[in-house]
């Protein structure tokens, strides 16, 4: 019963953030500025080139304001219909529906297209996406993103490092966290190093952008993380397994040694009389005899 | 002073042929139940020998009874802090293995075995799982001293002889043993009732007999492991711990319990004594050399009136009063100071009281005669064939002397009515050795009747148990007047 209660208490720590969703209601033209950051940077620049959704620099000029829009809404609405451009959109990302955003009206949307039309305008838009250098990684930068990713080296602003909920494959004995999936294929399925990149900027799902919204990723740590998601991503690795399994064997392990401790801490605990007195008298005879 | 009514009981050992009438009479009451096969509420061990469950005297091992360190009693098994860790489990538990696996036979085999060259047989099987079992001990196992050489020999009490000594007891021609019939001790200061977490154990304050409250006991077995007596089992049927209930209800009509009752050989005595229930912690924690002296000191003399008064005070029914006076208890405990409590370094202050075994004579062969007069009359007392030290481990906690002066007075009561009846030994050294063992020779005789002649009614002093008194000390009777008899489950009213 103590156990159940217990897990009733603690319950709630788990499911109440991923419940939680942050949805803002804007109504300013300021506001559409973080709310773009907020929302649309992890899959799209002004300017800075494709990441996972399209360049957004112009848009407003490639496709009219109502349809724009309208897609706003609901994308996938607009797909379902049967709209060319929205399939079009589709097969461009690789089949990533842009999912549905919390709290976008169509005062918001129209104020988003007025804010990314004045972007467009500027020589470089302040959404131009995150500058990653382009340089080769370095087995330098493996190393750094596995000591950020295991939170040997902290994160600059405070993040809590990944593994805390996220394992890949080499993450050691312990095999790392389970709450959040296992980032060993990450690198392929956010589709590489500019993608990956952004999502790291401005993680979108709930959980991450939540934690990580006031404690961001710096261009300098992001570079070794996605240096260790490209390394292990290339390596062929599967999902982490061997954490798993070690975590057990390590269990087992630590079990096998708590008994033996427990052995030698209670070695004058009571176990038989009669029998070993039986013994220990047979072995006097039988000793006597031979 | 706290004047309080005990039942109390004395066992003389000289006496006890090693039937097991007591044993079987309590079984068939008692523990013919279904997780109670292996428990024997009463038994009966050979001395010297491991008893059962096998050597519970040795406290090493079992960590019964009660320590005194830096003047304050403790429990050896537990204590408070140390119940909340081991509630779930509580070590030191005798195993099935230390008592013994019940067994029966497999009787119907001998009906419906199918002919054969061979006369069938009945198979051993295990009352507790049902399987065939190789028997492999039982609780009287050293019964005669059948297996000397492992449970003779490891007699705990053993421990204080020398080398020398050990050797000498079992040397065939000295060899000796007696009986040591056991139940529970109804101690003053009673272990189980102190280890008890869940407070199921209690002491009656009518008679002081020790009782589990089958309703309260949650079957942490804190009290198994407590007492040193090992007197107390686990029923693993109902998951509860069961005693010796001094046979309570049997008291309670007037009659002496089982065991007492159906003794052969007339060795139980039972009657109530006073006794002072303030002084017990004090008593209980003397140095172990005082212990005898100082629990015979808290038994009060019921012809004194100042004792009376108090007990009255205390609500002690006269009757009881009455009965105390004249309990056989109190004649053996102390007037005669010739039975003493079974291992009183224990500190429970037990109840129940022995009369040392005299030891066979041993005979010095003079010439072509067996002699066995000396001229030291009291001599084969120190140099029975168990040395004394044997028996004090025993009776005495340690003390010879207190043995000693049980066994010389014993002695010395033989010969005065050896002189008395038989006349071959003459009465003047007869009457010197009642002076040299502090006894009158109205005492002696008084001893020897009440040892030798005795009638049942001499034996069970049982005082009326005035149950409508004694339950007046939990709640007020009249508080449930209308509330019981045999009356209407509800009041009548008119109509269908």
């Amino acid at each position: 019963m103590t156990f159940k209660l217990l897990l009733h208490r603690i319950g709630p720590a788990f499911y109440i953030p991923l419940i939680f969703i942050a949805g803002p209601i804007v109504a300013h033209a300021q506001e559409a500025v973080d709310f773009f950051r907020g929302n649309c940077t992890s899959c799209h620049t002004i300017g800075g080139g494709r990441l996972t959704g399209p360049d957004l620099k112009d848009v407003t000029q490639k496709k009219d304001r109502a349809w724009l829009v309208q897609f706003l809404q609901s994308p996938q609405a607009m797909i379902d219909k049967g709209d060319p451009y929205a399939l079009k959109l589709k097969e461009e990302a690789r089949d990533v529906v842009m999912p549905n955003i919390n709290g976008m009206t169509p005062a918001l949307a129209e104020l988003l297209l007025t804010m990314i039309e004045a972007e467009s305008k500027l020589p470089k838009s302040q959404f131009a996406g995150l500058q990653i250098s382009d340089r080769p990684f370095t087995q330098h930068d493996i190393e750094l993103g596995k000591a950020l990713f295991m939170g040997d080296k902290r994160l600059a602003n405070g993040g809590p490092p990944c593994v805390t909920c996220h394992t890949f494959n080499g993450a050691g004995g312990f095999g790392g966290g389970h709450l959040g999936p296992d980032l060993s294929r990450a690198y392929e399925r956010l589709q590489g190093r500019k993608a990956m990149g952004a999502w790291l900027y401005a993680p979108a799902t709930p959980t991450m952008s939540l934690t990580f919204s006031k404690k961001a990723l710096k261009a300098e740590e992001i570079l070794p993380l996605l240096a260790l998601f490209e390394d292990t991503a290339r390596s062929g690795a599967e999902d982490n397994r061997t954490g798993l399994a070690g975590f057990f064997a390590m269990g087992f392990l630590v079990a096998i040694l708590l008994l033996a401790l427990f052995a030698v801490i209670w070695k004058a605990r009571f176990r038989a009389v009669r029998d070993p007195l039986v013994q220990m008298s047979a072995r006097k005879v039988l000793g006597g005899r031979s | 002073m706290d004047v309080r009514a005990q039942m109390s009981m004395v066992f003389h050992l000289d006496k006890c042929i090693g039937c097991h009438t007591c044993s079987i009479a309590c079984k068939n009451i008692w523990t013919d139940r279904k997780g109670t096969e292996y428990m024997w509420w009463n038994n009966v061990e050979t001395k010297p020998g491991t008893g059962y469950p096998t050597a519970w005297e040795d406290q090493e091992k079992y960590h019964g009874g009660w320590v005194v360190e830096d003047g304050n009693l403790h429990l050896r098994s537990t204590s408070k802090t140390q119940t909340v860790f081991n509630i779930f489990h509580n070590p030191h538990q005798p195993s099935m293995d230390d008592y013994y696996e019940p067994w029966t036979y497999d009787y119907q085999h001998l009906f419906n075995a199918p002919e054969g060259p061979d006369q069938p047989t009945a198979v051993p099987l295990s009352m507790v799982t049902g399987d065939l079992i190789q028997i492999k001990a039982g609780p009287n196992w050293d019964d005669d001293m059948g297996g000397s050489p492992v449970y003779a020999e490891n007699d705990p009490n053993l421990a204080k002889l020398n080398p020398e000594q050990r050797a000498q007891m079992f040397a065939v021609q000295r060899l000796m043993f007696f009986y040591l019939p056991r139940i529970c001790n109804h101690c003053l200061n009673p272990a189980c009732v102190a280890s008890c977490p869940s407070g199921a154990l209690h002491k009656r304050g009518e008679d002081g007999i020790v009782l589990v409250d089958q309703k309260r006991c949650r079957g942490w077995r804190a009290c198994i492991a407590a007492c040193p007596y090992k007197k107390m089992y686990y029923n693993w049927q109902t998951g509860k711990s069961e005693k010796c209930i001094l046979c309570y209800p049997r008291l309670e009509t007037g009659q002496a319990p089982a065991c007492f009752h159906s003794c052969v050989g007339r060795i139980r005595y039972l009657g109530v004594v006073l006794y002072d229930a303030e002084r017990i912690r004090e008593v209980a924690g003397l140095p172990q050399d005082e212990l005898i002296e100082a629990q015979r000191s808290l038994i009060l003399d019921p012809h004194d009136p100042a004792v009376m008064a108090a007990a009255r005070h205390n609500g002690v029914h006269d009757a009881v009063v009455e009965s105390a006076q004249k309990s056989p208890t109190y004649r053996f405990v102390k007037d005669w100071k010739i039975a003493l409590p079974l291992h009183a370094e224990y500190r429970t202050l037990p109840m129940l009281f022995y009369v040392p075994p005299m030891a066979p004579v041993m005979a010095q062969k003079t010439g072509s005669t067996v002699d066995n007069i000396s001229d030291d009359l009291f001599h084969d007392i120190d140099e029975a064939r168990a040395p004394i030290e044997y028996m004090a481990s025993m009776f005495g906690a340690g003390n010879s002397g207190k043995v000693r002066y049980a066994l010389r007075k014993q002695k010395a009561v033989r010969w005065y009515r050896r002189a008395l009846t038989v006349g071959d030994v003459d009465m003047a050294t007869a009457e010197r050795m009642l002076r040299e063992a502090d006894c009158s020779p109205a005492e002696a005789d008084a001893i020897y009747r009440l040892t030798s002649l005795c009638t049942f009614e001499d034996r069970f002093v049982i005082p009326p148990m005035h149950r409508e008194q004694a339950v007046e000390m939990l709640e007020d009777p009249l508080a449930h007047k209308q509330g019981v008899g045999f009356g209407f489950m509800e009041g009548p009213r008119r109509g269908l």
